[in-house]
C-alpha cells in the first residue's frame, strides 16, 4: 500500500479543524478567574496561539489549493509499518508497566522487539531482561525513583 | 570581566566531583555522537534523568555540555571510520575524512578531527566568557516588555529556519505553547485545556515531551531502519597507528582558527546550528585555500575546518542563551529545558543574581574542552568500537531509560501516558512534514514567555500595546520579523549549496571508488607476476577493502 499525503492541504485541515474546536470550547475549558487580580486574562496566550495555527492553517490550504504549492510526503505501508508497529508497542509498554510492573513489562516487549527485529540468539534477550533489573534498580538505589514493581515484586 | 565571581566559579568548577563528571560526559558524548542515528540531544536527554538527584545545577549543567562538547567530536569518528557521519554536525567532516581513511590513514584523520574539535571549542569558550558580561552589560536596561519580544524573537527565529515552509514550523511552535499552557495557570489558579483529565490538569511536563519528541522518535526512526535492512552493520574502518605530525599541526592551524572565528559568531546567531555552520566554514575555507583541489579527497585542512566549526558552534550557541534566555538551536533548546528544571533561568539576571553559577557554567565548558583532548587521544580506539555493537542492544537500552526517566519527572503514572501520547503526536507531524523542533522549543519557552507577559502586563495596567510603544522592545520586534524572512531566504540558500556539495562529494567518492575498481581489474588482468603489479594489486585490494558507500543523509535532529 502507497499513497501520497498532500501535507500542506491535510495539514492544513487537520490544524485548521483543531484549532477551531479549541477555540469554540475555550470558553467552557479556560474560564476567567472570578475576582480581578489585576493579572492578564488566562485566555490571551492560548487564544493568541489557537488563532496563529487558524491563519497558518488557513495560509497552508489556500497554498495547497489556490497557488498549487504542495509538498507531497510518501506514505509506504511497507517503510512505515515497522515505526507504527513499534510506537504501538511503546504505548502497550506504558499499560503494562502501569499494570505489571517495570521489569515484567520490560521483558514482555522487549522480547517482542528483538524477536520482531529478527535477534534469534539467547544472549541478547537474557542481555536485555538483565539490563531491566538493572535499570529498575539503578532509578530506586541510586537515584531514589521507584519505578512502578507491580504486583509481583511487591509493587 | 567579574574576576571576584571567576575565582570564586573556578573553586565551584574544579571540585573532583565536577571533573569527574566532565570526564564522565565527554565519555558518554563521544560514545552517542559516534552512533549513526543517535544525535548529541539523545545524549543529554538521556543525562537528564540522571541529574535530578544532583544538588549543584552547575553540575548537571557542566555534565550535559560536557555530552554536548563530546558529542560533537564523536560524531566525526564514524564520519571517518564508517563514512556515516554520527551526528548531523559531521556530515562536511566525512568530505575529506573518509577519502583519508580511505588512503588507510584512519589516525590522522581522527587526530586532526580531535585538534580540530578541541581548538573550536576551546575558541568559542574563551569568547563566551569574555562576551558574556559585555553582553549581559549591554541588556541590562531590558525589563520584563522585552524580555518577552526575546522570546518571540527566539522561537519566531526557530520556526523561521526549521523546515521549508513557515506556516507549518508557525504552527509547531505554536502548538508547543498551546500544549505549555495545558494545566493549571500558575497566575490566575485557572484550569486551561485540561478537559476534565487527571493527566492533564497538572500540565505536561517539559520532560516528558523532550524523551518523546526527540529521543523516543529517534529510536524508532533507527529501529526500523535496522529492521529493513535486516540487521546489516557496515564494516568500520581499521584504525591505523601513523598519527598527525607537528608539522601537520602547524598547517591545519590558520584552517582551525579561520572555521572556529566564522563558526563562532554564526553559532552566537540564533537559529545557526552546527549543521548550517559546518558547509559555511569547509566552503571558505576550501576557497582561500591554496590548494583547494585537494579539498574533498583528503584534505587535512578541510577536517579541520568541518571539525573545528561543529565544536565552536557549541561555546558560541551558549551565549544568546546563557546572556538573553534566546536558545540557538535544538541542543540549546533542549540545555535551556535543562536549565529550567534545575530552577535556572538564563537571561542577564543570571550574571548579577546567579553569577557564580553562570561563570562555572562557563568554565565547565572551557574545561571540557581541555579534557576533551586527552580523553579523545586516549578512548577515540575503544569508543570506536561501539559503532559495532548491534543496534537492537542499544535500542531497548535507551528505550527502557527513556520511559524510567520520563517517569521519573514526578514519580507518577501520567508521565507515562503523556510519554506515549506525545510519541504517537509526534509521528503524526512527522507524516505531516511538520518538524517538531518549534514545538519542543515553544514548550520550553512558554513558561519564561508568559511570566514575562504577566509581569509587563501588570506593570502596565493591561495596556497590551506597550509591547510595542517601548522603543527597545519595538526594536527587537522588527529585527525579529527582518532576521526570520531573511534568514529563511539565506537558509534556503545555504541548505540549497549543501545539498549540492553534498551532492557533489558523494558522487566524487563514488568516482573514486570506481578508479580503485578500475585499478583492480587492471591488476587482476595482469599476468605478468612482477613485483609492481603484485604491490600494485595488494594496494588496490587493500583501499577496496575500505570502500564504503556513498555517505547517506543523516536525519537525526541536532
Amino acid at each position: 500500500m502507497k499513497f501520497k499525503i498532500r501535507t500542506n492541504l491535510v495539514s492544513g485541515i487537520i490544524m485548521g479543524l483543531f484549532s477551531g474546536f479549541m477555540l469554540i470550547v475555550m470558553p467552557k475549558q479556560v474560564r476567567v478567574p472570578a475576582y480581578d487580580s489585576g493579572a492578564p486574562s488566562p485566555r490571551i496566550i492560548p487564544g493568541i496561539c489557537l488563532v496563529v495555527i487558524l491563519l497558518c492553517s488557513i495560509i497552508l490550504i489556500i497554498q495547497s489549493l489556490v497557488f498549487k504549492k504542495e509538498k507531497y510526503v510518501v506514505f509506504d505501508w511497507e517503510n512505515e509499518k515497522p515505526a507504527i508497529l513499534l510506537i504501538a508497542l511503546m504505548c502497550l509498554y506504558v499499560f503494562l508497566i502501569i499494570k505489571i510492573g517495570f521489569i515484567l513489562a520490560s521483558a514482555i516487549i522487549f522480547i517482542i522487539v528483538l524477536f520482531y527485529c529478527g535477534e534469534r540468539k539467547p544472549f541478547i534477550y537474557i542481555f536485555t531482561i538483565a539490563l531491566a533489573v538493572g535499570i529498575y534498580f539503578l532509578f530506586s538505589r541510586v537515584f531514589h525513583v521507584s519505578l512502578p514493581a507491580g504486583p509481583f515484586f511487591g509493587g | 570581566m567579574d574576576f571576584a565571581m571567576i575565582a570564586q566559579a573556578a573553586a565551584q568548577t574544579f571540585t573532583l566531583y565536577n571533573i569527574a563528571l566532565i570526564f564522565g560526559g565527554l565519555l558518554i558524548g563521544m560514545v552517542i555522537g559516534c552512533i549513526p542515528g543517535l544525535s548529541v540531544t539523545l545524549g543529554i536527554i538521556l543525562m537528564l534523568p540522571l541529574t535530578y538527584g544532583m544538588s549543584d545545577p552547575a553540575s548537571a549543567i557542566i555534565l550535559m555540555l560536557a555530552v554536548y562538547v563530546g558529542g560533537m567530536y564523536g560524531g566525526s569518528i564514524s564520519a571517518i571510520t564508517l563514512n556515516t557521519p554520527g551526528t548531523n554536525s559531521a556530515i562536511a567532516t566525512t568530505f575529506d575524512g573518509y577519502p583519508l581513511a580511505r588512503k588507510g590513514k584512519v589516525k590522522k584523520a581522527l587526530d586532526v578531527s580531535l585538534f580540530a574539535s578541541t581548538f573550536g571549542g576551546l575558541f568559542s569558550a574563551l569568547l563566551l566568557l569574555l562576551c558574556a558580561q559585555l553582553i549581559t552589560k549591554a541588556v541590562s536596561k531590558f525589563t520584563s516588555v522585552e524580555y518577552f519580544a526575546l522570546g518571540i524573537m527566539g522561537i519566531s527565529l526557530i520556526a523561521g529556519v526549521s523546515g521549508e515552509s513557515l506556516p507549518k514550523a508557525l504552527i509547531s511552535g505554536m502548538m508547543g505553547l498551546l500544549m505549555a499552557c495545558i494545566g493549571m495557570d500558575t497566575v490566575t489558579g485557572v484550569s486551561r485545556y485540561s478537559f476534565g483529565s487527571s493527566i492533564l490538569r497538572y500540565g505536561i511536563d517539559i520532560l516528558p515531551a523532550m524523551i518523546a519528541l526527540i529521543a523516543l522518535m529517534q529510536v524508532v526512526d533507527k529501529l526500523r531502519e535496522f529492521k529493513l535492512s535486516g540487521g546489516k552493520i557496515k564494516d568500520a574502518n581499521k584504525i591505523d597507528h601513523d598519527g598527525m605530525s607537528g608539522k601537520e599541526t602547524k598547517r591545519i592551524l590558520p584552517a582551525c582558527l579561520k572555521s572556529s572565528a566564522i563558526a563562532s559568531i554564526l553559532g552566537a546567531m540564533p537559529g545557526v546550528g552546527g549543521g548550517v555552520a559546518q558547509f559555511m566554514c569547509y566552503n571558505e575555507v576550501r576557497r582561500s585555500s591554496k590548494h583547494p583541489e585537494e579539498f574533498g579527497k583528503g584534505c587535512l585542512e578541510g577536517i579541520a575546518a568541518a571539525e573545528s566549526s561543529n565544536n565552536a558552534v557549541v561555546g558560541s550557541a551558549m551565549i544568546p542563551l546563557l546572556t538573553l534566555g534566546i536558545p540557538g538551536d535544538g541542543v540549546t533548546a533542549l540545555l535551556l529545558g535543562a536549565f529550567m528544571l534545575h530552577g535556572i533561568t538564563p537571561g542577564p539576571t543570571m550574571f548579577t543574581k546567579q553569577g557564580v553559577m553562570a561563570y562555572t557554567i562557563i568554565l565547565g565548558c572551557l574545561v571540557a574542552n581541555i579534557f576533551l583532548y586527552p580523553i579523545g587521544k586516549a578512548l577515540t580506539r575503544a569508543v570506536a568500537k561501539v559503532i559495532q555493537v548491534r543496534y537492537t542492544y542499544l535500542a531497548c537500552a535507551i528505550i527502557m531509560f527513556c520511559f524510567a526517566g520520563a517517569f521519573a519527572a514526578s514519580g507518577h503514572y501520567k508521565e507515562l501516558i503523556l510519554t506515549a501520547s506525545i510519541l504517537i503526536l509526534s509521528y503524526i507531524l512527522t507524516l505531516l512534514d511538520i518538524d517538531n523542533t518549534p514545538l519542543l522549543l515553544g514548550m520550553i519557552l512558554e513558561p519564561i514567555m508568559e511570566k514575562y507577559f504577566v509581569s509587563a502586563s501588570m506593570a502596565y495596567d493591561r495596556d497590551y500595546t506597550i509591547f510595542v510603544r517601548r522603543p527597545i522592545s519595538l526594536v527587537i520586534l522588527i529585527i525579529t520579523v527582518v532576521m526570520v524572512f531573511s534568514m529563511m531566504r539565506v537558509n534556503r540558500r545555504v541548505n540549497r549549496l549543501n545539498a549540492e556539495q553534498e551532492a557533489a562529494m558523494a558522487a566524487e567518492h563514488a568516482q573514486m571508488g570506481g578508479e580503485v575498481d578500475a585499478t583492480l581489474a587492471q591488476a587482476r588482468v595482469a599476468s605478468d607476476p612482477d613485483s609492481s603489479a603484485t604491490e600494485s594489486y595488494a594496494d588496490a585490494v587493500f583501499e577496496k577493502e575500505h570502500i564504503k558507500v556513498p555517505p547517506e543523509k543523516s536525519a537525526d535532529n541536532d
